[in-house]
């Protein structure tokens, strides 16, 4: 038995099996896989046997009134491959990338770093009405996007604008979107950091959480899993990845959402960005058990906890998850470890519920932005005069694309009425005519300037 | 036909007659009770008497407005328990065979659902089929055959859980495939409200039309069905018509529902298509073989008449038919029975017109009267009566967005409430 267990192990672990095989394992009674395959239901009856027949459960019986102790002391070991410093822990895990590719890493989390500043501070500027930052998680983004293909769906929450970044989207459309001007694809219609490109397969940002997951969306994940059910139809090779901080985990769509990946077997990553707070919300008032990793065996799902201000870590779990979601049809759960240096918005101010010293900790001591720079520098790829410069274009280079963006007007105001529905019904029409009358007589009231026309 | 329906069961505060108890609104509760009369008086409805457009104000009044006392009374007070129970409220009536579309066979409602079912399949590689129960055929049968004909993996039970099955379809839909979602009873919609009106019907919308749900159906039995109790009964149309972006379609009879239910399929808005539970089996005509499409938004006019204008959806649509003859017999009434088909958006104009015509508008749902949809209906009919000032008072139809934050009220105009302007709330 334990012969066998280890064998699915490492097999399962180098190549993905496949049904047949995996299916054969099962057969002969290997624990510790997580696929549900439908046969496990119908098992030969026999009335002689002493063995447990209910449908619902494959277990033995036990004599023994003991209940099961939820582990929340020595929960589940948390991936990793750099230490705080950035030096490689065991050689063997690091994903041994070229420095090209490192680069990238390095300048996507300092582009979106300085992105952040800037447009935060133009927040409290009155130039834009809302702003959300990803201090301290570019790690989860970063590690993340680039173990994905470029064309696997993206189903965001709101604080992943890392995985944009990495994707190349243009700095001009992150500022289009948040001013809401006419360069929006958007079109004007959301507030800040709702981003979406359907060009780089990101799905568009929506506010209420989990909504995404049982689709895919912002903290839904129902649809991310129709989606990547569709994708499996479709032979796609592609897989949907849907990101969730642990707060909107505890939304019931993300139960949902883990319960159908499961049962219709979908090829999708489930990445829980545990970042420690829900706005004010601790984790401690979040949850009980052992954090989110700890509920995907619940469901059936390979999970896993990684610690998420390591991008290398983030890296190798994504690519592997990556992998065998999509050769396996099996969803998968990463909860990367992190944590939320800024507020949680512009609406926010952190020091209410927590110390500052907490939260310098996180940003002298552990970022992922720091550690990533001190291994590229063990190697020889990066120094100060680098740095220096770099911080210095890429400052540039976003505080252009602000001014630009800011100057452009926002998109005319007919769009209020277009695309609620494919087409437009004859009662949004006449609304939108009897808007132009107003305008017409009460135009002076509006700034109409600001408006395209 | 099924049995009678409870006290409140219908959820419509029915004006009771003197003749009837008062809770029950007098409808088919008392044995015998002759299904017509019963109807008369169990109307959920506003009577609405307007001035009749072009007439210069003259007002019609209904001839023999006053109905005589023991016009409601109980035909034969006598018959068993047994009978009772198999009254319903209302005769289900066929419409003529259709001749326009092929082969017909006789084919109830559930039959025709699964024959629309089956057709899309066949034409769509990518469409599924999904929700509680519907592998082996569905608790109303309307997935019979599909899963054997069409494979596992495009007709498949989801776990029990109404937000799921809906994220879900929405997940399948943004991808381009098709999805037909199934909700057990529209009574379990609301955990998927939020997917509906918050996803689903903002998709579009909220990401300047990069992505769209379009290709998601969602399908639910519907409407009362005399045992259903408060469960099993609800017709809920009025909590999605207030929300714009879907469609929501109930048809009255199997012709009807099969091309329905094939134009919401293939509609590129997702839609919510409620099946009327009691027709199921109840109702029986020639139903095209082939696919075709009834158009949605377009109301059906299924009777002319002069006098009043009579509205509704569904299960009520026999029952106003009813009336209408019974009118037309009693009181020399001559009513137009309009079969409205999709709530929303719902076809203004071919309502209008015809209460420009008689005069006189009833509406008639099984819903609860507050707030149910013949409230919008009479509103907007009303309208008629008052210029296009008092329309563009009301609030506009699209979705809040924030950048409606850039119309503030408009100062020292005499016109309030002019623009939607609510930000969305993010998560403080």
């Amino acid at each position: 038995m334990a012969v066998v267990t280890a064998a699915a192990r490492v097999l399962g672990s180098s190549r993905g099996l496949g049904q047949d095989g995996l299916l054969l394992l099962r057969r002969l009674g290997v624990r510790g896989l997580a696929i549900s395959h439908p046969q496990r239901q119908q098992q030969r009856f026999s009335s002689l046997d002493d063995k447990p027949q209910f449908p619902g459960a494959s277990a033995e019986f036990i004599d023994k009134l003991e209940f099961i102790q939820p582990n929340v002391i020595s929960g589940i070991p948390i991936y990793r491959v750099m230490d705080r410093q950035g030096q490689i822990i065991n050689p063997s895990e690091d994903p041994n990338l070229p420095q090209e590719k490192v680069l990238k890493f390095y300048k996507s989390m300092t582009l979106l770093n300085t992105m952040d500043r800037i447009l935060y501070e133009s927040q409290r500027q009155g130039r834009i009405s809302f702003y959300m930052t990803n201090y301290g998680e570019e790690g989860t983004h970063v590690g993340s996007a680039a173990a994905l293909d470029n064309t696997d769906l993206v189903f965001g929450q709101y604080r992943e604008a890392g995985v944009l970044m990495y994707r190349d989207y243009p700095l001009e459309l992150f500022m289009a979107q948040c001013y809401g001007n006419v360069s929006d694809l958007g079109k004007g219609r959301q507030m800040p950091v709702h981003y979406g490109c359907k060009e780089r397969h990101f799905v568009t940002i929506s506010s209420p959480l989990a909504t995404q997951i049982p689709q895919g969306e912002d903290a839904h994940p129902g649809p991310a899993v129709g989606a990547a059910y569709a994708a499996k139809r479709a032979n796609a090779n592609r897989v949907v990845i849907c990101y969730f901080g642990e707060g909107a985990a505890s939304e019931g769509d993300a139960h949902a959402g883990f319960n159908f990946a499961a049962t219709l077997e979908c090829p999708i990553i489930f990445f829980c960005r545990n970042n420690g707070y829900a706005i004010s919300t601790p984790t401690s008032e979040q949850y009980r058990g052992d954090g989110i990793a700890a509920r995907g065996p619940g469901y059936g799902i390979m999970s896993i906890r990684v610690d998420g201000n390591d991008v290398f870590a983030v890296y190798n779990a994504t690519k592997e998850a990556r992998r065998r979601a999509v050769a396996e049809n099996q969803p998968f759960l990463i909860e990367a470890m992190t944590y939320r240096i800024g507020h949680h918005s512009t609406s926010d101010d952190s020091s209410a519920y927590r110390s500052v010293d907490e939260v310098n900790y996180w940003d002298k001591q552990d970022h992922p932005i720091s550690r990533l720079r001190h291994y590229l520098q063990s190697r020889g790829w990066w120094d100060d005069e680098q740095e220096k410069d770099w911080r210095k274009q890429s400052r540039k280079k976003v505080m252009e694309a602000f001014e630009q963006a800011e100057r452009k007007p926002k998109p005319n105001f007919s769009l209020l009425f277009s695309d609620v529905y494919q087409e437009m019904p004859a009662q949004l029409r006449k609304q939108q005519e009897s808007l132009a009358r107003h305008l017409q007589t009460y135009g002076e009231h509006y700034p109409l300037d600001h408006f395209e026309k | 036909m099924g049995p009678p329906l409870q006290p409140n069961q219908c959820g419509s505060r029915l004006g009771a007659p003197p003749s009837l108890p008062a809770e029950c609104g007098g409808v088919a509760c008392k044995p015998g009770l002759r299904v017509g009369m019963a109807v008369a008086a169990a109307i959920a409805c506003r009577l609405l008497r307007l001035r009749a457009a072009g007439a210069g104000g003259h007002w019609r009044r209904l001839r023999g407005a006053g109905l005589p006392r023991g016009f409601l009374q109980p035909a034969s007070a006598g018959e068993d328990a047994a009978q009772w129970r198999r009254v319903a409220h209302f005769t289900f009536q066929p419409d003529p065979e259709p001749l326009e579309y092929g082969q017909t066979q006789k084919m109830n409602l559930f039959q025709a659902v699964t024959s629309a079912l089956d057709n899309s399949l066949a034409k769509d590689p990518t469409a599924v089929i999904f929700g509680e129960d519907v592998a082996f055929g569905g608790v109303f049968r309307c997935t019979v055959g599909l899963r054997d004909k069409y494979g596992k993996d495009r007709v498949f039970n989801t776990p029990l859980c109404e937000q799921g099955i809906v994220g879900f379809g929405i997940g399948i839909a943004v991808t381009g495939a098709t999805a037909i979602a199934e909700i057990q009873f529209a009574d379990y919609i609301f955990p998927a409200f939020d997917q509906i009106v918050n996803e689903a019907a903002k998709y579009r919308y909220r990401s300047g039309d990069l992505f769209n749900c379009g290709s998601l159906t969602i399908r639910a039995p519907w409407g009362c069905v005399g045992h259903g109790a408060v469960y099993h009964s609800q017709s809920p149309e009025a909590f999605f018509a207030h929300c714009p972006g879907i469609k929501v379609v109930v048809p009255r009879s199997p012709f009807q529902a099969k091309g329905l239910l094939l134009s919401c399929i293939e509609d590129k808005n997702p839609c919510i298509f409620f099946e009327p539970k009691i027709l199921y089996r109840a109702a029986v005509e020639q139903v095209p073989v082939e696919p075709y499409n009834i158009p949605l938004s377009q109301a059906e006019v299924i009777q002319e008449g002069s006098d009043v204008t009579l509205v509704a959806w569904g299960t009520q649509v026999h029952v106003i038919r009813e009336v209408a003859s019974m009118a037309q017999e009693k009181l020399g009434v001559s009513c137009e029975v309009i079969d409205l088909r999709t709530i929303i958006p719902w076809d203004v104009d071919t309502v209008c017109k015809s209460v420009i015509k008689t005069g006189r508008l009833l509406v008639s749902h099984e819903a609860p009267l507050t707030g149910g949809f013949a409230s919008e209906i009479s509103s907007t009919v009303q309208q008629l009566e008052d210029t296009g000032d008092v329309e563009e008072i009301r609030g506009w139809k699209p979705h809040c967005i924030s950048a409606g934050r850039m119309f503030p009220e408009p100062r020292g105009s005499y016109i309030k409430s002019m623009w939607v302007r609510h930000t969305i709330s993010p998560r403080f």
